[in-house]
């Protein structure tokens, strides 16, 4: 026992040492300061990083394990270490009940000089005015409720869960004070557990001397208590392995913690996790069971914005290893919801959405919108749904619902009365709740008239106004929206005209900066596709490898927050290739007959947006030529998923129009090389695909009207 | 290897604690044991390998607990249907100079030293609670000699000790109900009209019926179990399984009795036993020396141990054909189906699709002939599957019922519902009692897992701030008057029955071959060759090119009935001839929809 006083007394040393040479990385004595504004009343609690200790230039790494393996000790240690530590108060402050008392208690402590009685020396506890914690360090990742095991008693170990049950706060008792009426002295009985034995005789020694047995009263005013509450945590969903239940955990939240946790809440706690042993008769029958609780040490809240994620882990790693890889754009998109097979070119507008592109807001105070819309039109059953509830899973924030909306609140926001109290309250409807986030509306055909109307307004201005019942307000509702729905007979009927097919208005289509429409349409390939599909999925027990490894969603988080965080702009350079581009869309469209679509300054912002969030998945900070290709290809292609058919107005057959779209673009940057990337870019854009372009320069090649490189594909026009 | 010293039977914590002792001595450190097995498991796993010793284990039921002496070697049956967490306790103490354990037990054989300075180790358990398989029928439960045999000089003495601890135990029920009131009573005060809490019993027999009732599992004489599992990883018993534990039996009244002393402590309890209802004294532990997972074919009275070999199958099959069709009027291609249904299984989850489930809808029935043929077709279910169920769908059912099992963080526990199902159920929808009616929230809740089990084969467990899908496997039968829109099943079949005969009595031989067959048949493995691969392959995309309103789940039932075709056959691999008899089935169903 000996040897340990003395190891705990080194340590305290150490302890004190640590306190008031750490030193931050701006060079300030981090916790000295925290030590004056606790002398000046201005916080309650310490609390001592674990990673301040790790970082420590004198580290003692045996030091460090012992107060993870025996924090409670510990935090008794650093205690006392501050009491020593405590400054005097620099600044002026009220003397409350607590610092008149112990203006009286020192005073009359120098007098009640025979009290070498352990009971009668003041403890510690009652002349702080401070708690401390200790918290466990925030790298590397939490463990579940399931990986705390025997071995972990007395340690301190940082937890996730989701808070199910609270308790009210209660006052807990830390000192009990009591006074004798015999000889006036004042008793300090500590408490460390939840019960305990209180006094009946005066043990002072004037009164055991005397035999006098001083009758002690209980002194409320003069004891010490906590605020202690006790919440119940419960594992989270993702980490409970296939058929299993939640664990459950009880935690105790002492003083500076307590109210900071409500049931439901997604919590992070750092605590030290200890066994209650049992009392009384139940000791004596029970000794062998124990039971455990974790005393918290600090509580975070789980951030679920995309501003606010924080990387785990070797996350960091991971991203810069794929931003370096190259080919994100395509690696990412893949991702997205990889066990529905094919439409590429639409998981990439999702991905885009994902990301998005930056809000403006310019001098006058005019807000320009970041968030892209996208719009999925198709017939039934080609998992348009799937699709969006995989987007709302991979997005932080998001909010699925239909366009019939769940509550009366619908999608926008209403003004309902107060069950109880009678008030009126104003209720954020699914849009307002997936502010900065995603709102994904399936069955959007189908929406309610009212809400349609408000809907105009959330998507461009991004707020949702009320007037309603004296109430008005406008909330934001800076959302993107994701909306599903089908064509207005059910299904597409080929032998109408698109407008006629799309049962939306203009006014709300042109909103949506792609809109996207899947058919199911008949194709032998496709049918013996899927029966292969069907036959491996029987024969195998498992779906046909997908010939590369999707990203994990937590990853995928991981790198579109990052994305998010970088707000690119458009260079000089760029804008007249831009301007130049917006204007042949226009003139396309007004030099044919029946124009299928309503080409404004909304689509030239568009293609603004999807370039930005292009430029975003880089990693730049600027847009590049080939961020605003993509994105025109993007716009071309949900055009033609529209307007497929009419690919042969031109008369010409695929591979010399594909011949003269190469010789154009060729031509007018005077350039006599062309790049197989850029080359496939402009064609895809017209709606060809890349078998067509093989198909094309293989062709033209031996016609020699141009080179091909072997390997690269790369175009080299010979002059004629 | 020596015999061993104790009587393994009668006395199996002496026999722990010697091997205990035996590994001490040879040199095992008892602080870094950490829970680990010292060979007392072994030991066991030993002595029960040979099966006539296996049988001299007594089964623990409703009916024998009451013979059974505590900390003896007890074998029990039962489903995992909650998992309480784990359980502390002090593994190894030093009693003086002596190192003693605690595992496998409740109360130390000698009083553990209190002061601090004594060296303990705290292990851990894992707390599984058990409940006989839900919906096990008669002809499944153990016959009296597979019950192992039980000396009446034991029961007489048991008879008597449990005497008083039933009067202790009535005791408590009093003050028990008044601290934090059961779960029955509880659920009078929520639903207050009274058939909420009658609903169960009266519409779903199959389940109040028995004494295994699971809504009220936890009282009476109930046969649930709290088994406490030391040394087996987690990843080997999941809820649900139904396992067979063999393990030590402790039922201490006395250790039980005093947990009034945490309500004191604070608001909500601590220990995760202390919210089972009062006459919770009822509820017997044992300590898992070993565990073994059942499947279907160990609740068979009569294994006839035989392979399936195809000729004797083939007979069978006839056999059990010609019964479902006799059932179902004579309507032979829905007996057909129903072999089909009553052979699938689901094979693999791929994605969201469940593979290999093959749920029947039996329309064109009316309230009339609903009622003969569907007692006719549950009658023969149970006597043909070990685990059978029956919903009568009504607007009432589907606006009261729990179907979801529950969380109730009151009392810290797993509430059950009627859809907590063990693996390979039989669950029967009778949808033809239906009215027109209002869903209120509960109703609209419900049809929607009914139809999520129907779909995807998964029941979402409500954990109130999350709900987690449960993977499981059923066999869902739907009888309906035209096609069900609420439990969209796998197959539609109209029912044409041409005879109603009365229902004819089966022999008994006759019906434990089918149920072997039935039982060992599902097991067998399927596999493709590549030559009938490619064949299904070019019928599949033709059939597509027939009717484009198929997609891919019609495709994947489609091969699920090849399959299932041959399998019938006792064939592991998909043979031409077969395939060919479930399209033609699949073409004499589509016709009659027309």
């Amino acid at each position: 026992m000996n040897t340990k006083g003395v190891d705990f007394n080194s340590d305290k040393v150490l302890a004190r040492e640590f306190l008031s040479n750490f030193a931050d990385n701006n060079g300030e004595a981090k916790y000295l300061n925290i030590l004056q504004d606790v002398a000046n009343h201005k916080t309650r609690s310490v609390q001592i990083d674990l990673e301040d200790l790790i970082e420590y230039k004198d580290l003692d790494e045996e030091f460090l394990r012992r107060v993870t393996e025996n924090t409670r000790r510990y935090i008794g240690i650093f205690a006392d270490a501050i009491d020593e530590l405590m400054p005097e108060p620099t600044e002026a402050f009220i003397d409350d009940d607590h610092d008149i008392l112990m203006t009286q208690r020192s005073d009359e402590g120098t007098e009640g000089a025979d009290g070498s009685d352990p009971r009668q020396k003041m403890p510690p506890e009652i002349r702080r005015f401070f708690e401390v914690y200790i918290r466990a360090s925030s790298k590397g990742r939490p463990f579940t409720i399931r990986e705390v095991k025997a071995s972990n008693i007395g340690q301190l170990v940082r937890i996730a869960g989701i808070v199910t049950r609270c308790s009210d706060v209660k006052p807990l008792m830390q000192v009990a004070v009591y006074t004798c009426e015999d000889c006036g002295f004042e008793i300090y009985q500590e408490v460390t557990a939840r019960v305990f034995m209180p006094l009946f005789e005066c043990p002072s020694r004037r009164c055991v001397t005397n035999k006098s047995k001083g009758n002690v009263i209980l002194q409320l005013r003069a004891s010490k208590f906590l605020r202690f509450q006790e919440a119940k945590i419960q594992e989270l969903s993702e980490h409970v392995p296939k058929g299993h239940i939640p664990r459950t955990m009880t935690v105790h939240l002492r003083g500076e913690l307590t109210r900071k946790v409500a049931p439901g809440d997604v919590v992070e706690l750092s605590g030290i996790f200890l066994p209650i042993p049992y009392v009384g008769f139940r000791a004596m029958r029970a000794g062998l069971v124990a039971d455990t609780y974790l005393e918290a040490m600090s509580v975070t809240h789980f951030k679920k914005k995309y501003e606010e994620y924080e990387l785990i882990g070797d996350e960091e790693e991971q991203i810069k290893r794929l931003a370096e890889d190259g080919d994100i754009y395509d690696k990412l998109a893949r991702s997205l919801a990889p066990e529905i097979f094919g439409h590429e070119d639409i998981k990439k507008a999702l991905l885009l959405l994902l990301v998005g592109a930056p809000h403006r807001t310019l001098k006058d105070g005019m807000k320009i919108r970041g968030d892209l819309h996208i719009c999925l039109m198709g017939d039934p059953g080609v998992a348009k749904s799937q699709l969006l509830k995989h987007i709302i899973n991979v997005a932080p924030r998001g909010v699925y619902t239909t366009g019939k909306g769940s509550s009366g609140v619908g999608l926008t926001a209403a003004v309902q009365k107060d069950p109880v109290t009678n008030e009126m309250v104003l209720e954020g409807g699914a849009l307002v709740l997936s502010d900065m986030g995603i709102c994904a509306i399936d069955e959007f055909d189908k929406m309610d008239e009212s809400d349609r109307t408000s809907i105009h307004e959330v998507m461009e201005q991004q707020t949702v106004s009320i007037a309603k019942a004296g109430i008005t307000t406008s909330l934001n509702a800076r959302t993107a929206v994701l909306a599903a729905a089908n064509p207005a007979w059910g299904r597409y009927d080929l032998r109408r005209t698109p407008a006629e097919n799309i049962n939306l208005p203009p006014a709300l289509l042109s909103r949506f900066d792609l809109l996207w429409l899947i058919l199911d349409r008949a194709d032998m390939d496709n049918d013996l596709e899927m029966a292969r599909h069907v036959v491996y999925v029987h024969q195998n027990k498992e779906s046909p490898a997908l010939g590369f490894t999707p990203l994990e969603p937590s990853l995928l988080r991981a790198y579109i927050s990052t994305a998010r965080r970088l707000s690119p702009t458009v260079p000089r350079e760029l804008e007249e290739y831009i301007a130049t581009a917006y204007s042949s869309i226009r003139q396309e469209e007004a030099k044919s007959t029946t124009p299928h679509s309503y080409t404004t300054v909304r689509t030239l912002l568009s293609i603004l947006r999807i370039s930005a969030a292009l430029a975003r998945l880089r990693f730049s900070e600027t847009v590049a030529q080939s961020d605003v290709d993509e994105a025109l290809r993007l716009m071309q292609m949900s055009k033609f998923s529209l307007y497929s058919d009419d690919r042969q107005r031109s008369g010409l057959d695929a591979i010399s129009d594909i011949y003269s779209i190469l010789r154009d673009e060729a031509a007018r940057s005077s350039r006599m090389d062309v790049n197989y990337r850029d080359a496939l870019n402009w064609i895809s854009r017209k709606g060809y695909s890349e078998a067509q372009l093989k198909e094309c320069l293989e062709e033209y090649a031996a016609l020699n009207v141009w080179q091909i490189h072997p390997q690269t594909f790369d175009i080299k026009f010979i002059d004629a | 290897m020596v015999g061993p010293q104790y009587d393994l039977l009668a006395n199996p914590l002496g026999a722990v604690r010697s091997t205990f002792d035996t590994a001490i001595v040879s040199g095992s450190d008892p602080t870094s044991l950490n829970g680990r097995d010292w060979g007392a498991v072994d030991l066991f796993r030993h002595f029960l390998s040979d099966q006539s010793q296996l049988s001299q284990v007594p089964l623990l039921t409703p009916s024998t607990i009451r013979f059974v002496k505590p900390n003896t070697l007890v074998r029990y049956r039962g489903m995992i249907q909650d998992m309480l967490g784990n359980e502390f306790y002090v593994g190894v103490y030093k009693d003086g100079s002596v190192w003693r354990t605690n595992k496998f037990t409740d109360i130390s054989q000698y009083p553990i030293p209190m002061d601090s300075s004594a060296e303990t180790r705290i292990w851990e358990r894992r707390l599984l609670y058990c409940v006989p398989v839900p919906g096990l029928n008669p002809w499944a439960e153990p016959s009296p000699e597979a019950v192992g045999n039980l000396s009446m000089d034991w029961a007489s003495e048991q008879r008597e000790k449990r005497r008083r601890g039933d009067d202790e135990s009535s005791d408590m029920t009093v003050d028990g109900d008044e601290v934090e009131g059961s779960p029955n009573t509880k659920r009078m005060r929520e639903g207050e009209c009274p058939s909420l809490a009658s609903q169960p019993q009266g519409a779903v027999p199959e389940i109040a019926g028995s004494s295994t009732s699971l809504m009220h599992g936890l009282s009476g004489n109930s046969a649930s179990c709290i088994v406490k599992i030391y040394d087996a990883p987690e990843s080997e018993l999941k809820l649900n399984d139904i396992f067979e534990f063999v393990g030590i039996l402790t039922s201490d009244p006395e250790l039980q009795e005093d947990n009034t002393d945490t309500d004191l402590s604070n608001g909500f309890g601590e220990d995760p036993l202390h919210h089972f209802p009062p006459n919770k004294l009822q509820v017997p532990r044992l300590h898992c020396l070993i565990h073994r997972k059942l499947s279907v074919l160990d609740f068979l009275q009569n294994k006839p141990v035989i392979e399936p070999k195809p000729d004797l199958v083939k007979g069978i099959r006839e056999a059990l054909l010609r019964h479902l069709s006799a059932v179902l009027g004579n309507d032979d291609i829905a007996a057909h189906f129903m072999l089909l249904h009553l052979l699938s299984k689901v094979q693999a989850r791929v994605d969201a699709l469940a593979v290999g489930k093959f749920s029947v809808n039996f329309t064109c029935f009316s309230k009339e002939t609903a009622s003969i043929f569907g007692k006719q077709l549950n009658l023969a279910i149970k006597n043909l599957v070990p685990f059978t169920h029956c919903i009568p769908l009504t607007v009432e059912y589907l606006n009261t019922a729990s179907l979801a099992p529950k969380k109730n963080y009151d009392t810290n526990r797993l509430e059950t519902g009627v859809l907590q199902l063990a693996e390979d159920s039989h669950l029967i929808v009778d949808e033809t009692q239906l009215d027109v009616g209002t869903l209120n929230s509960v109703g609209v809740e419900n049809a929607r897992l009914l139809k999520n089990l129907m779909e995807l084969q998964k029941v979402e467990y409500d954990f109130k701030y999350y709900k987690m899908e449960m993977a499981t496997d059923v066999q869902l039968l739907v009888l309906s008057e035209g096609k069900s829109n609420i439990l969209p099943a796998d197959v539609i079949v109209p029912i044409r029955p041409s005879a109603t005969n009365s229902s004819e009595d089966v022999a008994a031989e006759n019906l434990e071959a089918w149920r072997w067959y039935l039982a060992s048949v599902r097991q067998l493995p399927h596999c493709f060759e590549s030559e009938t691969q490619k064949m299904v392959e070019s019928d599949l995309v033709a059939a597509i090119q027939a009717d484009r309103s198929l997609n891919t789940q019609d495709l994947s039932r489609l091969v699920t009935m090849g399959r299932l075709m041959c399998l019938s056959f006792g064939e592991t691999t998909m043979s031409l001839e077969h395939w060919q008899m479930a399209k033609e089935l699949e073409r004499l169903r589509r016709e009659r929809l027309k």
